[in-house]
């Protein structure tokens, strides 16, 4: 019985079974814990970003076919193209990480403080639905001015928001993304500012 | 216990495989120390029937670590197993998530020839189901970007938006302000949500995405939003980046054609 064999047969294939399921389950969850979860920052990140981005899609649109000024319709043709582009690069992240493209989480959540910066369910610098209604119908250079104040507005609430992701995350991606965002809307900030000028109007308070 | 009791006491097995087995009873004490002398004397000298003894002990002993191992193997699959069920339900898939919610209609499932077209058709079109949830459309589609209409809008306007992933809430006219306003707090500010009054309605709220709807009786149902977790953007046919801004943003049920001022 017990001569050779310190562990009978059964024993050892047990072992060997337990020690394959638990190699199994932890080969099947480290990967999914390693990418962010369904209420973690960078997925409410993606999620309201992607939001966020798509009324400065719609307003970039509106000033590549009504702007006055062909600075204002290279601007609104760039934001437009460039923002579609990072949402469907945060879509796909979502996609990746097998997350849902709408939470569980109310909007804003994942930010210290961001459902306070909520608005009338507006994300900070996001235009009100009375605001874009006067861009759709704003004529000349009219429009390029409202058009410049609120999308100085709306770049401000992105790059607020972008700061956010960049002090909860470390995940590559979403840096190299958040960072492109601050960067490149602190920028074209300064730009709608020197165009406002030029035009003889300031920024909304 | 004092040793000639416990000598005592263990005397009869050793005594039983020992050579003093017909040893007298009549002297307990000597014959405990000289057993038990004995024994130390044969096992140090590797007496093979003496160590049988010292194994068949510590194999009665050994079910204590065997079953603390037990434990913590069973304690560690609890945890993964938690661990992964908790991941597991967070990666079902959006058709199984809507499949699962208590009443949903699936048209996609039951009648998918009354889903299926989807040719931008100008004038007014009539649809099979109220309100519709898909089929041929207007080219226009009515802007979803969380506008809150406070007048019905054209079905095929909002059903363009569905095939863009979309969710449409629509509610009877009589529902309470207090309702009404639930429902537009989820909407205000999200894209790829809209919601808009819906006369003659025959339950006072129904969702609609592609292929999808819910009537439900009140704005505080929990399966609204997991209507809306299910399918906004997962429902489009466009993928996820299609666009719910550059529709049209006015009101009434007649449709407007591109180029007609819509």
């Amino acid at each position: 019985m017990s001569g050779g064999r310190r562990f009978p047969t059964i024993v050892v294939a047990l072992a060997v079974a337990v020690g394959l399921l638990l190699g199994l389950g932890l080969g099947w969850l480290i990967p999914r814990l390693s990418t962010p979860g369904d209420d973690s920052a960078e997925a409410g990140f993606a999620r309201d970003m992607s939001t966020h981005h798509s009324q400065a899609v719609e307003m970039g649109l509106l000033a590549y076919r009504n702007g006055e000024n062909p600075d204002v319709r290279q601007l609104g043709y760039d934001i437009a193209t460039a923002q579609q582009g990072e949402i469907g690069a945060m879509q796909t992240w979502l996609r990746t990480w097998r997350l849902n493209p709408t939470g569980t989480q109310p909007r804003m959540a994942w930010m210290p403080d961001g459902q306070q910066a909520l608005e009338n369910g507006l994300m900070p610098g996001m235009a009100t639905p009375e605001q874009m209604d006067q861009l759709r119908n704003a004529k000349g250079k009219d429009f390029d001015i409202l058009f410049c104040q609120l999308m100085i507005r709306h770049h401000l609430g992105g790059v607020h928001m972008a700061e956010a992701i960049l002090k909860a995350t470390d995940d590559p991606d979403v840096v190299t993304l958040a960072t492109s965002i601050k960067e490149g809307q602190q920028k074209e900030i300064n730009i709608f500012n020197n165009l406002l000028a030029q035009m003889g109007a300031k920024p909304l308070q | 216990m004092s040793t000639p009791q416990g000598g005592g006491s263990r005397r009869p097995s050793v005594v039983s495989t020992g050579k003093k087995a017909p040893g007298s009873p009549a002297k307990p004490s000597s014959g405990a120390k000289t057993a038990s002398k004995t024994a130390k004397a044969t096992a140090g000298k590797g007496g093979q029937r003496k160590r049988i003894a010292p194994v068949k002990v510590s194999q009665g002993r050994a079910w204590g670590p065997i079953a603390l191992l037990a434990a913590v193997i069973v304690f560690a699959l609890a945890i993964i197993g938690y661990a992964s069920w908790f991941i597991y339900q967070g990666t079902i898939g959006w058709e199984e998530r809507a499949d699962a919610i208590p009443g949903i209609a699936n048209f996609r499932k039951s009648n998918p020839e009354q889903v299926a077209g989807r040719e931008h058709q100008a004038g007014p079109l009539t649809y099979p189901m109220t309100p519709p949830v898909g089929g041929n459309h207007n080219a226009n589609w009515q802007n979803c970007m969380g506008d809150v209409y406070t007048e019905q809008i054209a079905n095929e306007h909002a059903v363009h938006s569905l095939e863009h992933g979309a969710v449409w809430l629509t509610y009877r006219p009589d529902l309470p302000a207090d309702q009404v306003e639930q429902l537009a707090a989820k909407v205000r500010g999200q894209e790829k949500l809209m919601m808009s009054p819906f006369p003659g309605l025959d339950k006072p709220i129904s969702l609609q995405a592609w292929g999808y709807q819910l009537k439900v009786d009140n704005a505080s149902d929990s399966r609204i939003d997991e209507f809306i977790r299910a399918l906004r953007v997962n429902a489009s046919l466009e993928g996820d980046t299609a666009v719910c801004s550059g529709g049209i943003t006015v009101t009434g049920s007649t449709p407007r054609d591109i180029g007609t001022g819509g």
